[in-house]
């Protein structure tokens, strides 16, 4: 069974927001309801400076803060680790946004349902990428199975040394080469 | 609940997932195959196409669910997009069902003021006006001028060429006008490619390809990253694409030409030039390598910022790893946009190119190959006579590259009362090339304007006709042709039904419009026919092309390693020029002064693209707009030692004044700029009152550049301005 996750090297990414609006056309999203956030970090003084663009989503945790605090069983984590949503039984109360440690979810205005990334599970089920894994226009997103030592997921996690984002808050499967 | 239901594909599938839902989680298998047979009325088709976002025009597939356009990818197979799409790539094509979408003819009857009128209404009263005025004041007081595109590049200039006009203009102006000269008269075309995957240093002058995204371009240079190459920007500010660099050089702005000529003064001194690359293709190098002898690396820094040791280090790690090692050719505002001195930039650029004998080199600047396409049989389908009358502005300015022309001449030659009929085609001249208040008072003047779009541009309201065209989701296209190293064609073609029936595609409006004007015998052919003529030398079908999109062609690949003869009057690298000196102009490059200089309490006004906006046709996309307004991105990039001298803090609104125009806009203080630049992204400012998403948002940088010429190719002197700021109540 796989376990899917995702490596994100924001020594690539270079803020194009290509992942962001894909990943909006292929979940039908409004256009102010978006899954993906990104986070500046400058860093120096001119002319010595760094800029750091860190996309964020959805970390798919081992153990979801939002999965536990869901009183309907709305959200739920499958077999192969996606955390989804089923919009059917969520009410809309917002607990899960509160639990999220990294601002992941949103609440679509037109139908109170709390929804986040996806992992494009349906594309995924399909054998293809997430949306914001294939238009990626640097390379920056890898996707494939954690459990896999020979995936290319797997495989740059070790060589890159990639680690989640907050380590100190729980298992993420996504990791960052920073 | 039920909208709950309808809106999303993923959700239509939730009463099957909630089913099993309910017994437990799920697994995700379970999941999926619900998902998939709930899905599965979804009717969804695969397009491929080309994208219209910007000028690249990188193959896509369009995924049309149910006759609507869902959502698009990259084609694999086109050498720009290889399987990827930029977010401008993506978003743009919701312009489809954009509520500010053109949707009749409309005839001017007042300021701003429009009625609908017919088709045949509005070429019948075009015609006349233009056989009028072409009667009265001659062929050439008319002129075209496009944002060029695969239909547009073979139509437009048939059409104004069978009125006998040889006025067709692009929007290059300001663009890559200056890059197309510099290049032209040092290597025989307006352009290069770089091998970038392969190269080993490889330096950026105010390119940036985070920003002005090929995607293909981020991939090769992400490639080369991890290959150990070496990457230096340098700009004024620290662009997007910083993160794949190595090394950020930030310079002074305006002064790019100073370090070019340097860093050739460094490799020639050092010895590290390819001496017999030089012998055998360049003319010219013993006078050049004496008006060298000059630029030392300490004069450089002075002028540039860059300290010399810096300079000298980064020449002579070039000179060691030629000829995998290049300056890139840049495009938009080729060299930190245009200044004075760009085209002697591009010239200088184009030259140590040729000092590192980088040419059609492995990992070097590479002269790319083109398709053999057919053409329409000119005994059926004549040929419009090439004008004898030259082109306006070729007198002016002799070294343009001429397919492009000066667009603005245009504007010039209607304020003197020589031009009298414009025609704008899938172009916001009188937003985007140059000062809005010149272009708005030319274009007043003139008997007749007619503009051609999607939406109701700037331009499009200041024209007597507007004619709306179907958006590209929704057209058939000319076959563009694809040069590089591997050669190769695409097809735009239509994903979905025309949304509004009263739009036309632009093949049938400049058919339908030449029969009226009386030059119908020139548009004699169906677009399928004149496709199929492209087609038939490739032993392509165009059921096949209709299919595959794009269709490269392997077996033609150029052969690297090796050096072909110019389009240069010698057929070399010409480091000395006798077109230059023929155009009154000095045959060896030399520093120029920028024309203007910020002083202590002033700063230089700069722009560049951002990776979700072009030209101006993005801005009325809610889908990229909700971006700028999600992280502020239509600021003012002001550097923070500055902003603190001015009393101004991140976030402020400030009054940004110049010559031409005052502004007021919020500031973003960053590190990442210049202290003598302020940084203004390019493509807002938005006043048209149809195009409501954009109308209001950030300013147009436009505003305060003067109306100007370059001396030498004619481009809009764009990045010629000084700007003073101060803090004002938001």
């Amino acid at each position: 069974m796989a376990r899917y996750g995702m490596v994100i090297d924001t020594r690539k990414c270079v803020g194009c927001y290509a992942c962001r609006v894909s990943c909006q056309m292929q979940n039908e999203l409004p256009v102010e309801e978006t899954y993906i956030k990104f986070h500046e970090k400058e860093t120096g003084v001119f002319p010595n400076v760094k800029n750091e663009i860190i996309p964020v989503q959805c970390q798919h945790c081992e153990d979801a803060p939002c999965v536990s605090v869901c009183p309907t069983k709305a959200t739920y984590t499958t077999k192969e680790g996606i955390v989804l949503v089923d919009a059917d039984k969520c009410i809309g109360c917002k607990y899960c946004m509160v639990a999220c440690h990294y601002g992941a979810r949103t609440q679509d205005h037109n139908t109170g349902v709390v929804e986040k990334c996806r992992f494009c599970a349906e594309l995924v089920a399909e054998g293809k990428q997430p949306a914001c894994v294939s238009t990626c226009i640097s390379n920056a997103r890898i996707f494939g199975d954690l459990d896999d030592p020979n995936s290319e997921v797997s495989k740059t996690i070790v060589k890159m040394n990639a680690q989640p984002l907050r380590p100190d808050l729980g298992k993420a499967k996504i990791y960052y080469v920073r | 609940m039920d909208t709950k239901l309808s809106r999303r594909g993923f959700i239509k599938a939730s009463a099957a997932t909630a089913a099993l839902a309910s017994a437990g989680t799920v697994g995700f298998n379970e999941w999926s195959n619900q998902y998939v047979k709930a899905g599965a009325n979804a009717e969804i088709k695969e397009i491929p196409s080309t994208c219209n976002a910007c000028s690249s025009k990188c193959g896509m597939i369009g995924h049309v669910k149910n006759g609507r356009l869902w959502k698009l990818t990259g084609h694999p197979d086109h050498p720009y997009s290889k399987g990827k799409l930029c977010a401008r790539g993506h978003g743009y094509a919701t312009v489809v069902y954009s509520q500010d979408r053109l949707t009749q003819p409309l005839k001017r009857v007042g300021e701003k003021k429009f009625e609908p009128i017919t088709w045949e209404q509005a070429y019948k009263e075009i015609a006349e006006k233009l056989n009028k005025i072409i009667k009265e004041h001659g062929p050439q007081s008319v002129a075209l001028t496009e944002d060029p595109r695969a239909s547009g590049k073979f139509y437009s200039p048939r059409f104004i060429n069978a009125l006998g006009s040889s006025n067709y203009y692009t929007h290059h102006v300001v663009c890559s006008n200056s890059r197309d000269s510099g290049f032209l008269h040092t290597v025989g075309v307006s352009s290069t490619s770089a091998d970038i995957s392969n190269a080993k240093y490889i330096m950026f002058i105010g390119r940036s390809y985070g920003d002005g995204i090929r995607p293909s371009s981020v991939q090769a240079l992400a490639a080369a990253k991890d290959n150990g190459a070496k990457i230096v920007i340098v700009d004024p500010r620290l662009n997007n694409t910083g993160n794949l660099a190595t090394e950020w050089l930030a310079i002074r702005p305006g002064t790019d030409l100073a370090l070019v000529l340097a860093m050739s003064h460094v490799l020639i001194k050092e010895n590290l030039h390819d001496m017999a690359f030089i012998k055998n293709y360049t003319v010219g190098f013993e006078d050049y390598a004496k008006e060298l002898k000059k630029y030392t690396p300490e004069w450089a820094e002075k002028i540039t910022g860059i300290s010399a040791d810096s300079i000298t280090r980064i020449a002579i790690d070039m000179g060691k790893a030629k000829p995998k090692a290049l300056i890139e050719q840049s495009w938009r505002g080729a060299f930190g946009c245009n200044y004075e001195n760009s085209t002697e930039t591009g010239r200088s650029v184009a030259m140590f190119n040729a000092l590192l004998g980088n040419y059609q080199q492995k990992g070097g600047s590479i002269f790319g190959g083109k398709p053999n396409l057919g053409k329409l049989n000119e005994s059926k389908h004549p040929n419009p006579k090439e004008p004898e009358a030259p082109k306006a502005g070729k007198k002016e300015f002799p070294l343009a590259y001429h397919s492009h022309g000066v667009a603005t001449i245009v504007a010039k030659e209607a304020l003197e009362g020589k031009m009298k009929a414009a025609i704008y085609y899938h172009s916001n001249a009188s937003l985007g090339y140059g000062n809005p208040k010149v272009m708005k008072e030319a274009l007043s003047k003139m008997d007749l304007v007619v503009a051609i779009d999607v939406q109701m541009s700037e331009t499009a309201q200041l024209a007597h006709y507007v004619l709306p065209e179907v958006t590209y989701i929704e057209r058939d296209e000319v076959i563009e042709g694809l040069s590089g190293k591997i050669p190769g064609i695409a097809l735009r073609q239509q994903m979905v039904d025309k949304v509004h029936p009263e739009t036309k595609p632009i093949h049938e409006i400049y058919t339908e419009l030449a029969k009226v004007c009386g030059v119908g015998q020139y548009f004699n052919f169906s677009l399928d026919e004149l496709n199929e003529a492209m087609l038939a030398p490739t032993g392509i079908t165009y059921k096949q092309l209709r299919e595959k999109g794009t269709i490269m062609f392997p077996n033609e690949e150029i052969s690297l390693g090796k050096m072909k003869e110019l389009k240069t009057p010698s057929g070399k690298v010409e480091f000395y020029s006798e077109t230059y000196k023929e155009a009154g102009f000095k045959p060896i490059v030399e520093w120029i002064e920028p024309k203007v200089s910020p002083a202590d309490d002033s700063f230089r006004l700069i722009t560049g693209k951002q990776a979700i906006h072009s030209h101006t046709q993005t801005a009325n996309i809610p889908i990229l707009m909700q971006i700028t307004k999600d992280y502020d991105l239509e600021r003012i990039w002001i550097n923070p030692v500055r902003a603190k001298a001015l009393g101004i803090k991140d976030g402020d609104m400030v009054e940004l004044k110049s010559s031409e125009a005052t502004s007021k806009i919020r500031v973003k203080l960053t590190e990442r700029i210049h202290p003598e630049a302020i940084f203004v992204p390019s493509h807002y400012g938005i006043t048209s009152k149809d195009l409501k998403t954009g109308q209001g948002i950030g300013f147009g940088y436009m505003e305060h550049v003067p109306f100007d010429f370059e001396k030498w190719s004619g481009a809009g002197n764009i990045h010629e301005v000084i700007v003073k700021v101060r803090k004002v109540n938001g």
